[in-house]
């Protein structure tokens, strides 16, 4: 029942932006709905963690540990994203730029995609999770040029081109999956869910499925901006309006991501555990890491390196992962310190953005000491991203590197520092500047409400609380969360 | 006719049009080329596992066919006309080069088959569908790197999809239903999105030349 609502009131929200008499209704129902929802969210996977896995729809929709922790993650970036997007497109609707056609539009695309993605976490069958992760590239192809502008038109083309040609490889590996299983006898019904299959993972045919795990990991990689797949990315993010960054970068990203964890346990159960698939998947992080850390020093513009920073972190997050063990349990944390500290990057971002009418990092010189939330946001936010202690990204990428030692996958983890390394000195430079630089121009006055503050306050906060202390029922659910990707259920 | 032959000779007329697709640089000939391959392969489920599936799996046989062999062209050939472009004009590959690479990408799908070997032997009811298959993904993918107009990406985007559509209904035979129609609603959403984009850049920029959105960059 919990799960039907969590699944289904996004859907009727997307519904009811449609008629709505004006934008700024619209906003409302946005910020309102989307905080609802996150608090629904809570509930849901609190209930999922508490009380073991959800199971509705005759076994179809099923939300175990590692989707519940995921919803819960989705929960906070949407819901924090929505009260922000209240604010962002407030600003926009007083210069006129948002006819009630637009908002109208946004609203029911917004909530439309936080369905698609709610989709992709609760269902237990592998064809219709890639059905969900395809609805999101749809359903969000059109909030990227709000505004429409040659440069979003591009962005949304290649974004939309790339994506879904990208995630067709994913459906080529989920019928290579089917094919794998049909050794083991399922009814069509029973075929594509993961509950049967991890239940006798080890009864798959081993080539189709590593075959199958090839298709899959370009599909979702795709998609999860994991490089050398990772150039829609860079273009979307920056030509989305903030809020749409942030949730691009702040889940959207991880949704992917999370399918190719569901189908870890199986290509490890199918090839006898030896970490075939988590070797690939280390593979493309470290190489994500590095390409990402070669990009980001010449970045000027704003978004596009905090765009950048995503794949360097998502790379991060695979790497964590790919070296299994204590690993898996650091990347899923990295996982929720990243969305804070990302969306946190992209709101600031955003309202500087509107300050300033650019998002040239140099003429945002001085900006901390002009705004001081939203500057000051940007630079906190910045510094968690890169890893400066005590913030919780710098603990999380510090246990990363305790479970590669352990697993004495030295290369990797050398590659991961220079890669992390040069992103610190390349983001350093821009810190500096816009927290003590000259100012260079001069911006339209700085407005944010309690709303805006309660925000920026309370994501630098948790980020902060979390690098000193796992609070231990967090430990609990990332304990249970990084055994379901260790094979354990 | 035997089954048998009915499947052969649907896997031809796959290859056939994947190579007229490859030739042709009237976009309004390669929509309705695209709009018969669509047809073709929808024949492909019926022949195979007859009328075994029942009345669900032959209305929605029914419905995508109708939707790649109708709806779809229909959109593109508004987008075209809306547009004003009728050629393919010099594409970054040649036709004759396109064609050569598209009996190429057939001979590489035939071996990777025989190397793999995916499905057990005798499990597959058609053993020729899953190379024909791969290779159709291929010539997609070609004709959307390879291509410049917004149009034919969407065509190739179509091909890919025909492509897998085949070895899935050779590989797997029966998907539960519930997942063949989302995946069906994502490609007709993804095609009918892909036009509006198409035809958002026709206004915004006179062209759908994709090779010259590229201000984008770094």
């Amino acid at each position: 029942m919990l799960l039907w609502l969590f699944l289904i009131l996004p859907a009727v929200l997307a519904g009811a932006c449609l008629p709505a008499p004006s934008a700024t209704v619209v906003l409302r129902l946005v910020a309102v709905g989307g905080a609802g929802w996150a608090v629904l969210a809570g509930v849901t996977a609190w209930t999922a963690l508490a009380s073991g896995p959800i199971v509705a729809g005759q076994g179809w929709l099923h939300l175990d540990a590692l989707s519940a922790y995921h919803a819960l993650v989705l929960g906070l970036v949407l819901g924090a994203s929505s009260v922000y997007a209240r604010g962002y497109f407030q600003a926009e609707l007083d210069k006129g730029a948002l006819p009630l056609g637009a908002a109208r539009r946004l609203g029911a695309l917004w909530f439309g995609a936080a369905a698609a993605m709610a989709l992709v976490l609760t269902c237990n069958n592998l064809g219709l999770m890639w059905v969900g992760i395809e609805a999101t590239t749809l359903l969000t192809a059109f909030l990227i040029c709000v505004h429409v502008t040659p440069l979003s038109l591009e962005a949304m083309w290649k974004y939309l081109v790339v994506c879904s040609v990208g995630v067709a490889f994913a459906f080529v590996g989920t019928l290579l999956v089917a094919a794998s299983a049909q050794r083991l006898g399922l009814d069509a019904a029973e075929m594509l869910l993961w509950t049967r299959l991890r239940a006798s993972a080890a009864g798959l045919a081993p080539g189709s499925m590593k075959l199958a795990f090839l298709f899959l990991l370009v599909g979702y990689g795709t998609k999860a901006g994991l490089a050398p797949l990772h150039s829609w990315l860079p273009d979307a993010h920056s030509q989305a309006p903030a809020p749409v960054s942030a949730l691009f970068s702040g889940f959207m990203l991880n949704t992917a991501l999370y399918c190719v964890l569901r189908i870890l346990p199986l290509v490890e159960g199918a090839t006898g555990g030896v970490g075939w698939g988590r070797q690939l998947l280390a593979v493309l992080g470290v190489v994500s890491i590095l390409v990402a850390s070669a990009f980001i020093v010449f970045q000027r513009d704003g978004k596009r390196f905090l765009a950048y920073s995503s794949v360097e972190h998502l790379g991060i997050i695979a790497l964590g992962v790919g070296l299994g063990g204590a690993g898996t349990f650091a990347a899923l944390w990295h996982t929720l310190n990243h969305s804070i500290g990302k969306s946190l990057a992209f709101f600031s971002m955003g309202r500087l953005g509107q300050m300033y009418g650019t998002h040239d990092l140099g003429a945002l010189a001085g900006a901390a000491r002009r705004s001081p939330v939203w500057g000051v946001g940007f630079v906190a936010g910045l510094l968690a991203l890169i890893g400066v202690a005590p913030f919780a990204v710098f603990m999380s990428e510090l246990q990363i590197l305790r479970a590669g030692a352990e697993a004495r996958a030295f290369v990797a983890l050398s590659l991961f520092l220079i890669g992390v390394g040069i992103v610190f000195v390349g983001a350093m430079r821009h810190v500096v500047g816009v927290a003590w630089g000259e100012e260079t121009c001069v911006p339209t006055a700085d407005r944010c409400g309690a709303e805006d503050r309660v925000l920026v306050w309370g994501a630098l906060g948790l980020l902060l609380l979390l690098g000193l202390w796992i609070p231990e029922p967090l430990r609990a659910v990332l304990e249970a969360a990084a055994a379901v990707v260790g094979g354990r259920s | 006719m035997s089954h048998a032959t009915g499947v052969e000779m649907v896997l031809a007329l796959l290859v056939i049009t994947n190579l007229l697709l490859l030739a042709s640089s009237r976009l309004r000939g390669c929509i309705k080329i695209g709009a018969l391959q669509g047809v073709v392969i929808g024949l492909l489920p019926v022949l195979l596992q007859g009328t075994a599936g029942g009345l669900r799996a032959l209305a929605l046989t029914l419905g995508s066919m109708a939707l790649k062999g109708a709806v779809f062209p229909w959109l593109l050939l508004r987008v075209q006309r809306e547009a004003g472009v009728r050629r393919e004009v010099e594409p970054f590959v040649g036709h004759t080069l396109s064609v050569l690479v598209g009996v190429a990408s057939l001979m590489f799908a035939i071996w990777v088959d025989a190397r793999l070997a995916l499905a057990e032997p005798g499990a597959v009811a058609a053993p020729l569908a899953i190379p024909v298959g791969l290779a159709t993904i291929l010539i997609g993918l070609f004709l959307i790197v390879s291509r410049r107009k917004a149009i034919t990406q969407v065509l190739g985007y179509i091909v890919v999809e025909n492509g897998i559509y085949v070895i899935g209904v050779a590989l797997v035979g029966e998907v539960p239903m519930l997942v063949e129609l989302g995946v069906l609603m994502d490609i007709f959403v993804a095609v009918f999105i892909m036009s509006i984009a198409a035809y958002h850049i026709s206004r915004e920029f006179d062209h759908i030349d994709v090779d010259q959105l590229d201000r984008l960059r770094g």
